[in-house]
């Protein structure tokens, strides 16, 4: 730990110094990814999209791989690719050329049907705007992914409640989300996003919508999963205050990774 | 997801968008209640035709002269005993009442004629139908029943019997029994009123031969026969067919005289119901028909509606299958939610029908909703909802999560 504080503290410097981030070239990173386990890996990914008759790259030869256990931020600008990233690290999406292979399995080889069970098990998705069914209750919102599963009613429902009592909305759960505020409507879709037990949370701007308390109150929490729960996570946002919190940060321009920065963060 | 989880979250999408779920259900319930009402009239008049027909008895035959094929009426001479009669006229007469005895397949044989005369009761006349029966056997052959008084008996003579409406109704004041009534200027004594809703006068043949002009006697109009066992009546027609053609001196080809069942005058009528039945049926149809386009329609902007929490689903695990569960039983329960509503506004129509329609022929046998036009017709809207919803919801399905997630 005091090591820890340590290299902390040389790095706060730095930080003043360099904006928060300790550079490392992407051919230093690559081979140190060449020797980790890693949990997500895009082999020269392409997604390109096609406008009419133009071809329109939005992301272009990706290679990064993601360990088991990382709080991964994806920054950049809008229009960098950094959505498409995160469409294709959910499985919502599939490349156009390349390979991403997540917990081995190679994601452009699963039928549609297999790639939702395997992203219904594995990922847990938070949105910027939330993404509640407006006609459920969180409750409901929250045990839905356990009825895709097929998880026994009895069991779906004790894991609701459990979820939802952790996200501090225990009474709140039978209030539609219309009835929440934003930060109550992003901790239901934090609970949903953790009531599959997801080895991977994408969260895609999670605090984009809420005010800066209520947002430092949410990435607080995700960080708490990620130390205490040891969840890897995966964050896209434009806030490089936010980035901070994550151990690594991959900066992504015109659809190409120009920066990955290791904080001095750990888990 | 289980099957029963795709309905609980269809159930929650319908509770959730009424105002369209319930336009669209007032498409489905105006196709169902109107099919329901206008089957239920058909069979009412299916049940009331099976009913005459139960009553007529399948035992009773009827033989009238001539015989229409193709516009081609054969004649025959007249015989002996009804010489009297016009050459070119088809007649049945003794000769074959006599043919008829030797059958011993035929228990009973009543002569009858008929035509229509001038009845006055109290100053006030009318032309009514009168038939002229033997009516030493015509209490035994006929279905009618008697309502008040007696059928007419051997003994009988300036007496007759007569259908209900006419006691009730025709004149300004009921006719009773031992009211006495002119028929073409003589006087007859009421004796039964039958329990129809008729206005004929029966009397014995004898009397009538007297009292209608151009009738000669022993010339019928039709002779009604009882078979003695129901099961044999096709081989008893044979019989009679056969024994009438060798004393009339007929072949197959000039056959000149029609047997005809009351089964069979019922099941013609019966065909001819359900003919018109089924036309009415059509146009109900129709607008079922216009239900279902309805609820295509409303699936169609639903699913468009829904594009995102399509999305929302499907990024939480969902696979198309949950997608086009959940949407097929949305369409699926709009079509119940439909057909059960319209069942019951059916029901209520069809009891309200007679009322509305009056004393039109088509719902005088009253209306009658059975169990298994309910339990069709709700079947029908779940099917018809489910296929209306299919397109609907199986491009829903196919939605790439990706772009129903962006969808606003």
């Amino acid at each position: 730990m005091l090591i820890c504080n340590i290299i902390c503290l040389i790095h706060n410097v730095e930080i003043e110094y360099t904006q928060f981030y300790n550079v490392y070239t992407i051919k230093e990173r690559e081979i140190k990814l060449e020797h980790s386990n890693t949990l997500l890996n895009f082999e020269n990914v392409w997604k390109i999209y096609q406008m009419g008759e133009v071809e329109v790259p939005a992301l272009k030869g990706i290679d990064v791989g993601i360990k088991k256990g990382d709080f991964v931020a994806i920054v950049g600008a809008s229009g960098s690719g950094k959505s498409t990233m995160m469409n294709l690290i959910g499985c919502l999406d599939v490349p156009s050329k390349g390979k991403i292979l997540l917990k081995g399995q190679d994601i452009s080889r699963l039928s549609e049907s297999d790639l939702a069970s395997f992203r219904g098990k594995t990922i847990g998705f938070i949105f910027q705007q939330y993404n509640l069914i407006p006609t459920m209750s969180a409750f409901e919102n929250v045990m839905l992914p356990l009825e895709f599963q097929d998880v026994v009613d009895s069991i779906a429902s004790k894991r609701t409640r459990e979820i939802l009592e952790f996200v501090e909305l225990s009474d709140k759960m039978h209030n539609l989300p219309s009835q929440l505020s934003g930060g109550q409507q992003q901790r239901v879709s934090i609970a949903r996003c953790l009531v599959t037990d997801p080895e991977i949370i994408l969260a895609d701007e999670p605090t984009g919508a809420l005010d800066s308390v209520t947002g430092e109150n949410i990435i607080k929490m995700l960080e708490k999963l990620w130390r205490e729960e040891g969840k890897t996570i995966i964050m896209v946002t434009h806030d490089l205050n936010l980035a901070k919190y994550a151990n690594t940060t991959i900066e992504l321009k015109d659809g190409e990774i120009i920066r990955i920065q290791e904080n001095c963060n750990s888990g | 997801m289980k099957l029963s989880k795709s309905l609980k979250h269809a159930l929650n999408m319908m509770l959730h968008s009424k105002l369209r779920s319930w336009l669209t259900i007032i498409g489905i319930v105006i196709g169902v209640s109107s099919v329901i009402a206008i089957v239920s009239i058909g069979e009412g008049m299916e049940q009331s035709l099976n009913a005459q027909i139960s009553e007529l008895g399948g035992d009773i035959l009827t033989i009238t002269p001539g015989v229409s094929r193709s516009g081609d009426r054969h004649f025959r001479t007249t015989t002996a005993s009804s010489s009297q009669a016009t050459e070119e006229e088809i007649v049945l007469d003794r000769t074959d009442v006599q043919a008829l005895r030797g059958i011993p397949d035929i228990d009973l044989i009543d002569t009858q004629i008929r035509k229509n005369v001038d009845v006055s009761y109290r100053d006030k006349w009318g032309s009514l139908s009168l038939t002229g029966v033997d009516q030493k056997v015509w209490s035994q052959i006929t279905t009618e029943e008697i309502r008040d008084g007696r059928m007419l008996d051997s003994a009988d003579q300036n007496v007759i019997v007569i259908g209900a409406s006419l006691a009730d109704n025709y004149f300004d004041q009921p006719l009773g029994i031992n009211k006495v009534i002119t028929i073409e200027g003589n006087s007859f004594r009421i004796v039964g009123i039958l329990d129809d809703q008729s206005t004929n006068i029966i009397m014995p043949i004898q009397m009538a031969y007297q009292v209608m002009d151009g009738k000669e006697k022993d010339i019928y109009d039709s002779i009604i026969v009882k078979i003695r066992d129901e099961e044999n009546l096709d081989a008893v027609v044979e019989k009679i067919e056969n024994k009438l053609m060798i004393t009339r001196h007929v072949t197959e080809s000039n056959k000149d005289f029609t047997i005809t069942s009351n089964v069979q005058i019922m099941e013609m009528r019966s065909e001819m119901m359900s003919s018109v039945s089924l036309f009415l049926t059509a146009i109900a149809a129709v607008s079922l028909l216009v239900g279902i386009v309805g609820i295509t329609n409303t699936m169609f902007t639903s699913v468009l509606e829904k594009t995102k929490e399509i999305g929302i689903m499907k990024a939480i695990g969902a696979r198309n299958k949950d997608i086009l569960a959940i949407f097929l039983f949305n369409a699926g329960l709009i079509g119940l939610v439909g057909g059960i509503i319209g069942v019951v506004l059916g029901i209520l129509l069809s009891g309200a029908l007679p009322y509305l329609l009056g004393d039109m022929t088509i719902v005088r046998g009253g209306t009658v909703v059975s169990l298994n036009v309910i339990i069709f017709a709700l079947s029908i809207s779940v099917l018809v909802g489910m296929i209306a919803g299919a397109i609907p919801a199986y491009q829903g399905s196919k939605l790439k999560p990706v772009d129903a997630l962006r969808y606003e």
